[in-house]
């Protein structure tokens, strides 16, 4: 269909438009009450439950039932951080050099390193707070080690606002790492998908 | 005056700069790495390079100093080349762990290396297995290091430890301890500042923050005398304690500048407290109730004002002893010399060719005048006398001449001193008179000191052109201080001696020239200001109330140099502060500061704003410290008097004298600074007092147990014993030589 028509707005014959047939508003008393009654008796409520009824007997349901079922999320989605090992050692991939905090833009990232035994910069502390975090992944992006990443987890719901960001909720946990769980950071730099690669991937 | 051009450009250079000198104060750049103004060249980065029309070759502008007529080519395409190679070598090897070094974002090889675009390494050689050396406060990374020399040369001709040396071995090369497996100096931690990479670092400081995290307050040092300038480092701690400000280091501007170790280690004396009410009230009582205020030189000169207008208005006394001592000192220097103020300051001492020190341990009591002596012997071979009951071994690099005298015969000495620089000198009768009638037999037999000792000053002396006289702090409490005093002036009237007299405390000057001062005695109802009392306030000892340390308060000093210097809040302190008390005793000022404009302008002070004073060197070291003092002058009244006998102190003779690094009460409750609070004194001391190392004592009329440690350096029968471990930080109310008896305990 060409454009034209629709260019000119007058309501003419040439025109597209035309004035749908809405039927008079009833203005009596007696006229609204004809009104309901029609409407509620019509039976068109059942048009509705029908179709309800008819897809419920098909047991081809498309809803999601969220808290049972959840949406794949894409890969680059920025959900709550997480902070993850090296495949090798289980060792923190976190080296502490503060480049995250640094290029926070909500000033939401702060950590605490000191020397430890070894003489290798050890982080005491690692802590997001999410109530000003504004999730824009300028922590991922810059950090050398891939350490910090966005994680998948977009449920917040807690009744703290400090949940969820000390250093031990962010780390992977070594069992969940001898066991595989740890998911790799698909974005830059990440590991290629390939059974034989298990090392540790590095942005340079 | 030498007119050559660099880059076609026509620049004049002083007699004795550098064709770099001259560059960087016309505006050019020339890159280095192994720079630093206040040494002797190191010339080991050859990143300085220059070209000229008269040689072939490349030239190191850093140690050739320009000819007349000389055309310097400063950034040719050559020159580009060389030193891009430079940078290259360098980075070879050089560990790729700007993540977590110390240094980064502040770092030398850094930038150089992003300036010169220097984004892969060319050359390779094999990577060497070296270990990290821990010194102490000190830490040592050979494979950061880049040898540029700096932290040697700082060493040596600046500190004077003479420490650290540098071990060749080409690619091995590394900075070791020298004559030493450890490393043994007074943990300056000069050469931390110098390091131009993260080489050498501060062991507690190390990858606790980073550069670009720490919020920079310039201060000044609140230790000893010399005022030097500084710089707190602060950040928030972590969430698990607070996240609270704190202060993490203390850098300094090294260009120009020296900081000894309780400044650049000594930094977390900060004390807090809560606004409590009732406190404060009881304070208020106190001060409304007092008849005297006692109080130290720890203190700023707007504090210092403070008492001095609550002196005027309550009508109570002032009691300092130390700072009285140098009011009277000054005083009777005055009379004679008809000034306010002595002429010497601490840069007068570095640019010195001849030093006589007298009447003080000044390595320990002012490590800033340590620092200008050894510039000035390592820079100008200055000739060093140095005249003490006790030889220095920190000093013993430096020194040309010891001559010990006795204790107590300060008086004795400075009147022969007098004799021997004034010979020849026009003098009027009176001082003739007076030099002629020194009994020289008695002076030198009582003292100690032979005529041909003096004689050999004087030979040594003779063709210095600029002498200064350094006057230690003993005699600022010796009996004769007065008298002393005006001989001093003497010296200082009638040869070109400049005179420098060192305090012990932070604000020893400032205090004398704000405060009206009262003799101490033994009275009721005194209110101390960290300081002995009834009702005592303040941020070391004991305290009924809490006040802020100095790193907790803005305000000004007076240095040594005569110099007013402002310092600031590193961290922020929450209770009530001296201030707050004067206002609820009638004094009109919102905040201490706005005592800094009222400060006393017949003393020689200016009416500037804190807000307006300074606190920073420039680019080329120009110093924008607060203000000098006026030099006032002064009628000349006083009289010589007569050498009175010389007192004697035999059997067991202490010095009090505080260790390395160790000040006052604020160093001792750091964390770094090593405390050691044992008496030391010589094998021969030992046998005199009859007590062995290791021996636990206590002292007649002293509180506390302390041990007794034998220290082979020490000569004599006079033993060391610290005084900052003590209540206010024991500053030297008395005469420092004193006859005590010892206690073994257990005994």
């Amino acid at each position: 269909m060409h454009s034209e028509p629709l260019n000119d707005r007058n309501v003419s014959e040439h025109s597209a438009y035309y004035y749908v047939d809405i039927e008079e508003y009833p203005t009596t008393g007696w006229d609204k009450f004809k009104q309901v009654v029609k409407r509620t008796f019509r039976g068109e409520l059942f048009v509705g439950l029908w179709v309800v009824m008819r897809e419920m007997i098909k047991f081809d349901i498309h809803t999601v039932k969220y808290p049972l079922e959840k949406l794949p999320i894409g890969p680059r989605y920025r959900a709550v951080h997480k902070l993850l090992r090296l495949w090798e050692s289980g060792y923190e991939r976190c080296i502490g050099c503060g480049l995250c905090e640094k290029i926070c833009i909500s000033d939401c990232i702060r950590m605490d390193t000191k020397i430890d035994e070894n003489s290798r910069k050890e982080v005491t502390e690692y802590s997001i707070n999410l109530g000003r975090c504004i999730f824009c992944g300028y922590c991922a992006e810059v950090c050398p080690e891939l350490a910090i990443v966005h994680g998948q987890r977009y449920e917040n719901g807690s009744e703290q606002r400090a949940h969820f960001v000390i250093k031990d909720d962010m780390l992977t946990p070594l069992d969940f790492l001898t066991s595989g769980q740890q998911a790799e950071y698909p974005g830059f730099g990440a590991i290629t998908p390939n059974e034989s690669v298990t090392k540790t991937p590095l942005a340079y | 005056m030498i007119n050559f051009t660099i880059n076609n450009q026509p620049v004049t250079a002083l007699k004795g700069e550098t064709i770099l000198q001259v560059a960087r104060k016309s505006g050019f750049y020339i890159p280095t790495m192994c720079y630093i103004e206040k040494t002797t060249p190191c010339a080991s980065c050859r990143l300085c390079v220059v070209e000229t029309d008269k040689t072939d070759g490349l030239i190191l502008s850093c140690q050739t100093p320009p000819t007349q007529g000389l055309a310097v080519t400063i950034d040719s395409e050559r020159l580009q080349t060389e030193r891009t190679n430079i940078m290259r070598m360098y980075d070879v090897n050089h560990p790729l762990e700007c993540g977590v070094c110390d240094k980064s974002g502040a770092c030398d090889l850094q930038n150089k290396t992003l300036e010169f675009g220097i984004s892969s390494q060319h050359f390779s050689a094999k990577e060497q297995n070296r270990k990290i050396e821990h010194w102490g406060l000190i830490n040592y990374d050979p494979s950061l290091c880049i040898l540029c020399e700096k932290c040697v040369h700082v060493c040596n001709e600046i500190i004077g430890d003479d420490a650290i040396t540098l071990q060749f071995g080409g690619y091995k090369s590394a900075v070791i301890p020298k004559n030493s497996d450890v490393l043994d100096c007074t943990f300056c931690g000069e050469c931390i500042a110098v390091c131009p990479v993260g080489a050498l670092v501060s062991s507690k400081f190390q990858y606790s923050a980073n550069a670009w995290e720490l919020t920079q307050i310039p201060a000044t040092c609140a230790h000893c005398s010399a005022g030097c300038s500084l710089t707190y480092e602060v950040r928030h701690t972590s969430n698990s304690l607070g996240a609270k400000p704190k202060i993490y280091r203390v850098t300094n501007n090294f260009e120009v500048a020296t900081l000894c170790g309780a400044g650049r280690f000594g930094f977390d004396f900060d004390i807090q407290a809560a606004k409590d009410e009732t406190l404060f009230e009881k304070a208020v009582l106190a001060f409304q109730n007092a008849t005297a205020i006692r109080f130290s030189s720890l203190i700023t000169n707007e504090e210092a004002l403070i008492l001095q207008r609550l002196k005027e208005k309550l009508g109570v006394k002032l009691f300092n002893e130390e700072a009285r001592a140098y009011q009277s000192f000054m005083q009777a220097y005055s009379s004679i010399s008809g000034k306010s103020a002595f002429s010497g300051s601490l840069d007068a001492i570095a640019q010195s060719d001849a030093i006589i020190v007298m009447g003080g341990r000044v390595s320990t009591d002012n490590p800033a005048v340590r620092y200008a002596m050894t510039t000035a012997a390592r820079h100008n071979g200055a000739k060093i006398v140095y005249m003490h009951p006790l030889e220095d071994a920190l000093l013993q690099n430096v020194v040309t001449q010891n001559i010990r005298y006795e204790a107590g015969s300060e008086e004795g000495v400075i009147a022969m001193l007098a004799q021997t620089l004034l010979e020849g000198c026009d003098v009027d009768d009176a001082i003739k008179a007076f030099l002629e009638s020194l009994d020289e037999g008695y002076l030198c037999a009582e003292s100690n000191v032979g005529d041909e000792e003096f004689a050999q000053i004087s030979k040594s002396l003779r063709r210095a052109k600029r002498k200064t006289l350094i006057i230690g702090s003993d005699v600022l409490s010796h009996n004769r201080a007065v008298n002393i005093a005006r001989l001093c002036a003497l010296i200082e009237t009638h040869t070109d001696f400049s005179l420098i007299v060192i305090p012990q405390t932070v604000n020893t000057v400032g205090v004398s020239l704000i405060c009206d001062l009262d003799k101490d005695e033994k009275i009721a109802n005194v209110v101390g200001y960290n300081a002995q009392g009834d009702f005592v306030i303040g941020s070391m000892g004991e305290c009924a109330m809490t006040m802020p340390s100095l790193n907790s308060q803005e305000g000004t000093f007076v240095s040594i140099n005569y110099q007013l210097l402002a310092t600031n809040v590193a961290v922020a302190f929450e209770g009530h502060c001296l201030n707050d008390i004067a206002q609820a005793l009638g004094l009109k000022a919102l905040n201490t500061i706005d005592y800094t404009a009222q400060l006393p302008v017949e003393k020689g002070f200016k009416a500037v704003e804190f807000d307006m004073l300074g606190n920073f060197y420039g680019a080329l070291g120009e110093d924008y410290r607060g203000y000098q003092l006026e030099t006032m002058d002064s009628e000349l009244e006083g009289a010589l008097e007569e050498i009175d006998d010389l007192p004697e102190f035999n059997g067991t003779v202490i010095y009090q004298c505080n260790p390395v690094n160790q000040f006052n009460a604020y160093t001792a409750r750091t964390s770094q600074l090593e405390a050691d609070t044992s008496l030391r004194g010589s094998v021969q001391f030992a046998t005199a007092a009859r007590i062995s190392d290791g021996e636990s004592i206590s002292i007649e009329g002293r509180e506390g147990v302390r041990v007794f440690i034998v220290d082979e350096t020490l000569k004599g029968t006079i033993a060391l014993l610290p005084t900052y471990d003590t209540a206010f930080g024991g500053a030297h109310e008395g005469y420092r030589f004193e006859k005590i008896k010892l206690q073994r305990m257990g005994s």
